[in-house]
């Protein structure tokens, strides 16, 4: 218990400094966002110091010495206010990412826990009937599916499933027709649109899960407790899973940590290729515009996303591992 | 390859049989056959074990399960990592009792107990992780856990190999109680013949897949059959002796009786690379003491050496003894300024060693050397011992091309591999135990060293390889001058090689003088507990 409180207390730390440093790092940048809108607008003749003002008083300059600034940013931090999207004007960053983020979650979040969830499961199978078909078929598979790039896979079953065949569709996160909200019509529908960018990701990352874990499971069950337990005569799913499997886990639980941080961050390339509106797109959109307030806000989000994923992973670690409750 | 080959015997119920071989002899081979645990690509080619009548061979999976329950048992080797890291001791109970049944859900706490009683640990134990638990607590587990299977044959394989060596002697107290007291057939498998000759009634010998010998231990200490047999038991020697030998060292042995080891009038020829040969300076410890701050907050800190003071002098040997958690590797990091000592000055000549700075380590280097305890550990297996023994001749002695060639070849004359070509282009795996420490001590005398600290240099090799190592360690000292500070728990060893000794208890000096003297007549129980863990075959049927 205390261990976890101390670990919560690095976390608070930790998420301090990241905050901090997404507030300094755009400070520390030369030129400043009405640069660059400026600059824009000087392609198209030349600009006026009443333009300048007014685009000044329109962005909201920064009032106040560094330190101010610091605490009033604290204070938008912590109420979720990060202003006016430029691009999206004159909706509010929070808006945006609000609407955005659950189709993430729900998309990349999901099929990272299944792949993992089932890629272990393929990994303890391959590993326990090692040299036999179930071992082959899914190391062999696994492999060969996580060699393509991502995009590439993505790109053939776009063509193949959406556009010659027209099962899925090609593109959206659900039909205009439908009304979002929770509904069970609006929960189908998007999930038939969530149905091939689903697919791409499980395909490309289960491999890695099957292959890690049959890995450190084909070692653990080379370990001496595993031999042991067979000596003692243990039911044999009891060795596999509670044994072999059990320790085997352990060392995946932390790039398990990294997939899972990686989701808001990672998502950027799936949900371009098939147009899904989640927090990728949108912070593809944010930097393509220069975007400040929401490529901030997302910066800020994506670093968020993977010290709680950390944590977490560090929590489970300690419930799973006696050795780290220290 | 054939690892067993043309192995017959036949254990009455109830015997307890030592099964004696060195490494690659092919006794664990045969342990993990009979107890049906051989893991493929292993394979019995010809021949039948049967149990009670039945092949072992021949039983299906799920009865083969469920005989392990009433059948036979194993002890593994690394008793220490024979339990599920993850799980509770009273899981690894549960586990057993719900994969046979055999004890019914409202006695199973009870007999946990009851079991863990038998193996002298406290019940306490049952609620504790084995991370929790020190090694030789984890191998009475591991034991227990065998024992609740209620077996009518246990192999012990290596039971105590990887504890400390007084946890080993109780251990196998334990063992023998058990095996007295439950009445099943024991099989201990074991490198050490001491140990087996001490414990088992009946001894069978093995050496390269086959047995060579075959009787009741009585007879196979007083008139051993085989050859092989005669030359294991050559390796043992009372460290109480007046005169204590091993073969192969008889002349030392004589001239250190007579107290006129060689080392004052070593040579101090020059070899290609430095200066000097013989040592010059003195190794001097005064008040060294090393506390590290406790695991946990609140408790006591770590008080790993304590007020120790020795000198070694030039070409001088001295035995830092004891067992495990005793202190004497913490000291050896302090020689060598890996540690830096919290209070206490150590001094090598006019160097303040705990003082020094990184740059200057490097200079202490080239006089104090280090030879490690795992020759399989201490070598990169991936490079050639020529190349292992160039970097450091490069880089203390400044030679180069050709000459770094020659010397590289000089120091394998030295530690005796000979053809030096032959050995030169060898990759580690290539080697023995034996000579791989060899080489780890050519790569310690490359820089020419006037101190050479070895930790536990033959406590991993095989009985009949030690002696070799260890009378290399004694000429290099008496040819070159070269001063030894031997770190062991082994005392025999210790009296074979060294001058003085310091015997270290708890990080505490509680015993010094001149090694024969003092383990002739030692003066502190410590000592004495030291002494008796001391595989000695002539105990041999006494039990």
């Amino acid at each position: 218990m205390l261990c976890a409180l101390r670990k919560l207390g690095l976390f608070a730390l930790t998420l301090w400094a990241a905050v901090t440093i997404n507030f300094f790092l755009p400070r520390l940048m030369p030129g400043d966002p009405a640069d660059a809108a400026l600059a824009r607008l000087a392609q198209n003749g030349p600009v006026t110091d009443a333009t300048r003002a007014a685009i000044e008083a329109q962005l909201g300059l920064p009032t106040g010495n560094l330190w101010d600034q610091y605490v009033s940013y604290l204070q938008q931090v912590v109420t979720l206010d990060f202003g006016v999207s430029f691009t999206y004007y004159p909706q509010s960053v929070s808006e945006l990412v609000a609407d955005a983020l659950p189709y993430t979650l729900i998309l990349v979040g999901l099929v990272t826990v299944i792949a993992f969830i089932g890629g272990t499961l393929l990994g303890v199978l391959a590993a326990w009937k090692r040299g036999t078909w179930l071992d082959a078929l899914p190391t062999i598979g696994g492999s060969f599916a996580s060699a393509f790039p991502y995009f590439w896979t993505a790109l053939l079953l776009l063509f193949f499933l959406g556009y010659v065949l027209r099962w899925f569709p090609s593109s959206g996160a659900y039909s205009v027709t439908s009304d979002p909200g929770l509904n069970w019509q609006f929960i189908g529908d998007a999930a038939y649109h969530a149905a091939l960018p689903a697919v791409t990701i499980l395909v490309t990352s289960l491999g890695g899960w099957i292959l890690g874990m049959r890995n450190t499971m084909i070692s653990t069950l080379g370990d001496d407790y595993v031999t042991f337990a067979e000596a003692n005569g243990l039911r044999k799913r009891t060795v596999a899973l509670r044994y072999a499997a059990r320790n085997a886990i352990l060392p995946n639980l932390t790039s398990f940590g990294l997939a899972l941080g990686g989701v808001v961050g990672g998502s950027l390339l799936v949900e371009q290729v098939f147009g899904y509106p989640g927090v990728g797109y949108l912070l593809f959109n944010a930097v393509i515009n220069q975007d400040y307030p929401l490529m901030q806000a997302m910066f800020l989000m994506i670093t968020v996303s993977v010290l709680v994923a950390n944590f977490l992973v560090d929590i489970l670690y300690g419930v799973l591992d006696p050795r780290t409750r220290r | 390859m054939h690892a067993v080959e043309d192995v017959s015997f036949t254990l009455r119920r109830g015997e307890f049989v030592g099964l004696v071989g060195e490494s690659g002899s092919g006794k664990s081979t045969l342990g993990f056959a009979i107890t049906r645990l051989s893991k493929p690509p292993a394979a019995i080619t010809a021949g039948r074990i049967l149990f009670d009548g039945t092949d072992v061979a021949s039983i299906e999976d799920e009865p083969l399960r469920r005989q392990r329950q009433g059948g036979f048992a194993m002890v593994l080797q690394s008793g220490m990592n024979a339990l599920n890291p993850v799980r509770r001791i009273r899981d690894h109970f549960g586990d057993i009792f719900a994969a046979h049944g055999h004890v019914p859900a409202d006695r199973r706490d009870e007999r946990m107990r009851e079991l863990v009683g038998k193996v002298k640990l406290d019940p306490s134990v049952l609620d504790r992780y084995p991370g929790e638990l020190s090694g030789g607590m984890r191998q009475r587990v591991s034991i227990a856990l065998a024992l609740s299977l209620e077996p009518q044959l246990m192999v012990f394989d290596e039971p105590t190999t990887a504890l400390d060596v007084l946890v080993q002697h109780a251990v196998m107290e334990t063992i023998r109680e058990l095996q007295r007291d439950v009445g099943f057939t024991a099989i201990l498998i074991s490198h050490d013949l001491g140990t087996v000759l001490e414990s088992a009634e009946r001894v069978l010998v093995m050496h390269e897949g086959r047995i060579v010998e075959d009787g009741p231990s009585r007879r196979v200490l007083e008139a051993p059959e085989d050859e092989y047999t005669r030359m294991l038991l050559s390796h043992y020697a009372d460290p109480r002796a007046e005169v204590v030998s091993l073969p192969g060292m008889e002349e030392a042995a004589v001239r250190r009786a007579r107290g006129t080891t060689r080392a004052q009038d070593a040579v101090a020829e020059p070899t290609v690379g430095t200066r000097q040969r013989r040592a010059e300076r003195a190794v001097v410890a005064e008040g060294l003491t090393m506390t590290y701050p406790p695991r946990r907050r609140g408790e006591e800190p770590i008080r790993a050496v304590q007020d120790v003071s020795f000198t070694l002098e030039p070409g001088g040997s001295l035995a830092l003894v004891g067992a495990s958690g005793s202190g004497k590797s913490t000291i050896a990091k302090m020689l060598t300024g890996v540690e830096r000592p919290t209070s206490g000055t150590v001094r090598f000549g006019d160097l303040d060693i705990g003082r020094l700075k990184r740059r200057e380590l490097r200079t202490l280097h080239r006089d104090v050397q280090m030879v490690f305890q795992d020759p399989y550990a201490a070598l990169n297996p991936l490079h050639t011992v020529e190349y292992t023994l160039t970097r450091p001749v490069e880089n203390f002695t400044g030679l180069t091309g050709s000459a770094v060639r020659r010397r590289v070849l000089e120091l394998l004359e030295t530690v005796g591999l000979n053809p030096v070509e032959q050995f030169a282009a060898k990759l580690p795996h290539q080697l023995s135990g034996g000579q791989r420490q060899r080489v780890v001590i050519a790569r310690a005398l490359a820089s020419d060293p006037q101190v050479i600290i070895a930790d536990e240099p033959v406590s991993m090799l095989d009985v009949s390889l030690r002696a070799g190592v260890l009378a290399l360690l004694e000429d290099l000292r008496e040819r070159w001058g070269v001063s030894l500070l031997y770190i062991t728990h082994d005392l025999l060893s210790a009296r074979l090689i060294t001058d003085r000794i310091l015997v270290l208890n708890q990080g505490r000096v509680v015993e010094r003088g001149a090694t024969d003297e003092v383990l002739r007549a030692p003066g502190d129980e410590y000592t004495v507990r030291l002494l008796d863990a001391v595989p000695d075959p002539r105990r041999a049927g006494m039990v």
